[in-house]
């Protein structure tokens, strides 16, 4: 059984310093807490720097007993994260999960491994064959994939954000209303129209 | 009422010292770890592996052993946030009748006239006002709990819930969250504790204070049951507690300690005998060895149990009582871990290690990846060669070889990979407590 409790409790530490880490843990759609979306920006310095990168967790039973499943929704090219179906190679996720983690600080977890790549352990061999014999072959596909995967909501929000407000919508309200449809213009002019 | 009361827990606002690393909320029924770090008692069972060793959730250090719970911290809490923590009583109860066994229960009573023969020892102090409201407190606790509510007499419980009534208005003013040293002094000098270590039987030393008692292995003065491993590690939590708590009585007992030790290396005396034992053998649950998977000492608390075990035929908790060869040996009376109602007439078996159990472990530490019809062949033959040749034990009873007969057909009716759980559980209920295979 979850510990819906601790959940509940994770996403309120989560929420209170989202500003300082970056680190977004929220219920899916349905609001069933044993499926949520996390989200984590990419590192400085590396080639996922601005990127916003999506990850879905499914809680198993036995939480915080088992480790959470998580696997990226954001395509990324990374020699630990597969290319195809997301999945990540992380030990805290596998064997060396402890119940003191939480989502938050797996995420983090999650973070790190893309500032620091481990090629002799991959996930993805494409990636980290590519990684170790042509790394800067590498870096270009990784911000390449990061530029057209994990910013599509966040490219040029200031413009559609300025465009709403040359409509007569308040800023604050255009980019709430921008944020909640996930970046889509049209969505959220239909948000900001039914109230 | 009940938005009162909700309430009225959220205004005894909780030091982060004392939030259960696991469950993120006000530790229960607090157990400290050989490395210590605290849990509440289910956060630490819970977490532990019924495989082989366990591992600290906070830094991972190994242990085999799964403590008792810490009375000191246990009443402390009580006594510091009575709402919150009666809270945690009604819901972790709640949650034990759902799995249908509970964690122990403890009497303030004993526990307070236990430390006020020690004040008396230590002539130091009047009787505490605050003690016997926490005392009336518990009592009307008690009251609560199924298995007690016939034992208890009737007029003791009415007097105590007329005082709970009278206490609340102290509660909210917050006069009960003082505490006093006489809460927290050490089991061995009676002095308030400096850098408390938490010995696996639950009670608490000055970590100066083991260095005396220690030897080989650490036995508690107490309640003389042995300390697995070594000199425990200060409970830094807790003794940075104390020292917000009581600064000026902890700085005095930091001067006396180090005045302490500069005089016992004057004397050309090692104080630290027992760091020779802290590297002390951890147990390898290597495949030979008999390992009892998901079943704990109840006296010392190995868990798993490797070697030896005897099982009682008369306890009926689904939990069940068990314990390891040198605890039978020694023929301790203390209670069960999980308030069982164990007296010492009741008889007690050998039991071998599940076979079934053993080739799951193998599977699980061998790593092997045969995915599910490999391992129900594999689990089918050795049962039925298990049940072929005569087992070398009488103490087993009919009814256990019946059980291992029916699961495996069981499994293969169904065929999914689910069946290793489902088993493994069917399994362990038949070995722990009999049941009519079904």
């Amino acid at each position: 059984m979850i510990d819906f409790a601790r959940v509940q409790k994770e996403l309120q530490e989560c929420s209170r310093d989202v500003e300082k880490s970056g680190i977004k843990v929220t219920p899916k759609s349905d609001g069933c807490l044993a499926r949520l979306i996390g989200t984590i920006p990419g590192p400085s310095g590396t080639p996922y720097e601005d990127g916003t990168f999506q990850i879905e967790i499914t809680l198993p039973d036995g939480y915080p007993f088992e480790p959470p499943k998580m696997h990226f929704a954001t395509k990324v090219w990374h020699p630990n994260i597969s290319s195809q179906s997301g999945a990540i190679c992380l030990d805290i996720l596998k064997d060396q999960w402890s119940p003191a983690l939480t989502l938050k600080t797996a995420l983090l977890s999650v973070q790190a491994l893309l500032s620091a790549p481990q090629p002799d352990d991959p996930q993805d061999a494409v990636v980290a064959q590519q990684y170790l014999r042509d790394y800067q072959t590498f870096v270009g596909t990784a911000r390449y994939w990061t530029e057209t995967f994990a910013k599509t909501s966040s490219l040029g929000v200031e413009e559609k954000v300025q465009k709403l407000v040359e409509m007569g919508f308040p800023e604050a309200q255009a980019r709430n209303a921008l944020e909640a449809v996930g970046g889509d213009e049209n969505l959220a002019l239909e948000k900001l129209c039914s109230g | 009422m009940e938005d009162q009361n909700l309430d009225a827990v959220k205004s005894e606002e909780i030091s982060d010292s004392f939030v259960c690393c696991v469950c993120l909320d006000l530790l229960y029924k607090p157990i400290v770890l050989h490395c210590g770090h605290v849990s509440c008692f289910w956060c630490v069972h819970k977490s532990m592996s019924g495989l082989r060793e366990s591992h600290c959730p906070i830094c991972r250090h190994p242990y085999n052993h799964f403590p008792t719970v810490c009375q000191m911290l246990h009443f402390l809490l009580l006594k510091m946030y009575p709402l919150a923590y009666k809270a945690r009583e009604l819901q972790i109860l709640e949650e034990e009748k759902e799995i249908g066994s509970f964690s122990p229960q403890f009497d303030a009573d004993a526990y307070n006239s236990q430390s006020k023969r020690d004040l008396e020892n230590s002539a130091c102090g009047e009787p505490c006002v605050e003690q016997l409201e926490s005392s009336s407190y518990i009592l009307a606790n008690d009251a609560n709990i199924p298995e007690q509510t016939s034992d208890e007499n009737p007029e003791v419980t009415g007097i105590a819930i007329d005082r709970e009534k009278k206490t609340p208005q102290n509660w909210h003013n917050g006069n009960c969250k003082q505490i006093s040293i006489e809460d927290v002094l050490c089991a061995a000098c009676k002095q308030l504790l400096f850098r408390p270590v938490v010995l696996n039987c639950g009670h608490v030393y000055c970590e100066s204070c083991t260095v005396g008692i220690a030897d080989e292995t650490i036995k508690c003065q107490v309640c003389q049951s042995s300390h697995p491993k070594g000199l425990p590690k200060v409970c830094l939590e807790f003794g940075n507690f104390l020292q917000e708590q009581f600064p000026e009585e902890y700085a005095l007992r930091r001067d006396a300690v180090q005045l302490k030790q500069v005089d016992s290396k004057n004397g050309g005396q090692t104080t630290s005998s027992s760091e020779s034992s802290k590297q002390g053998d951890i147990m390898s649950c290597s495949i030979d060895s008999k390992v009892h998977i998901h079943v704990g000492c109840d006296v010392c608390g190995m868990y798993p149990i490797v070697g030896d075990r005897y099982r009682c035929k008369d306890c009926v908790e689904i939990i069940g009582f068990d314990l390891c060869g040198d605890c039978y040996n020694s023929r301790s009376k203390l209670p069960g871990r999980f308030n069982q109602k164990h007296t010492p007439e009741h008889k007690f078996e050998l039991v071998s290690p599940n076979t079934s159990h053993n080739i799951m472990l193998r599977l699980v530490t061998g790593q092997i990846d045969g995915g599910s019809t490999l391992f129900i062949t594999d689990y089918a033959s050795e049962n039925s060669e298990n049940g072929s040749t005569p087992r070398p034990l009488s103490g087993v009873s009919e009814e256990d070889t019946e059980n291992i007969m029916v699961i495996p057909a069981t499994s293969i009716d169904d065929g999914a990979e689910e069946d290793l759980d489902d088993s493994q559980t069917t399994n362990q209920i038949s070995t722990e407590n009999p049941i009519e295979p079904h």
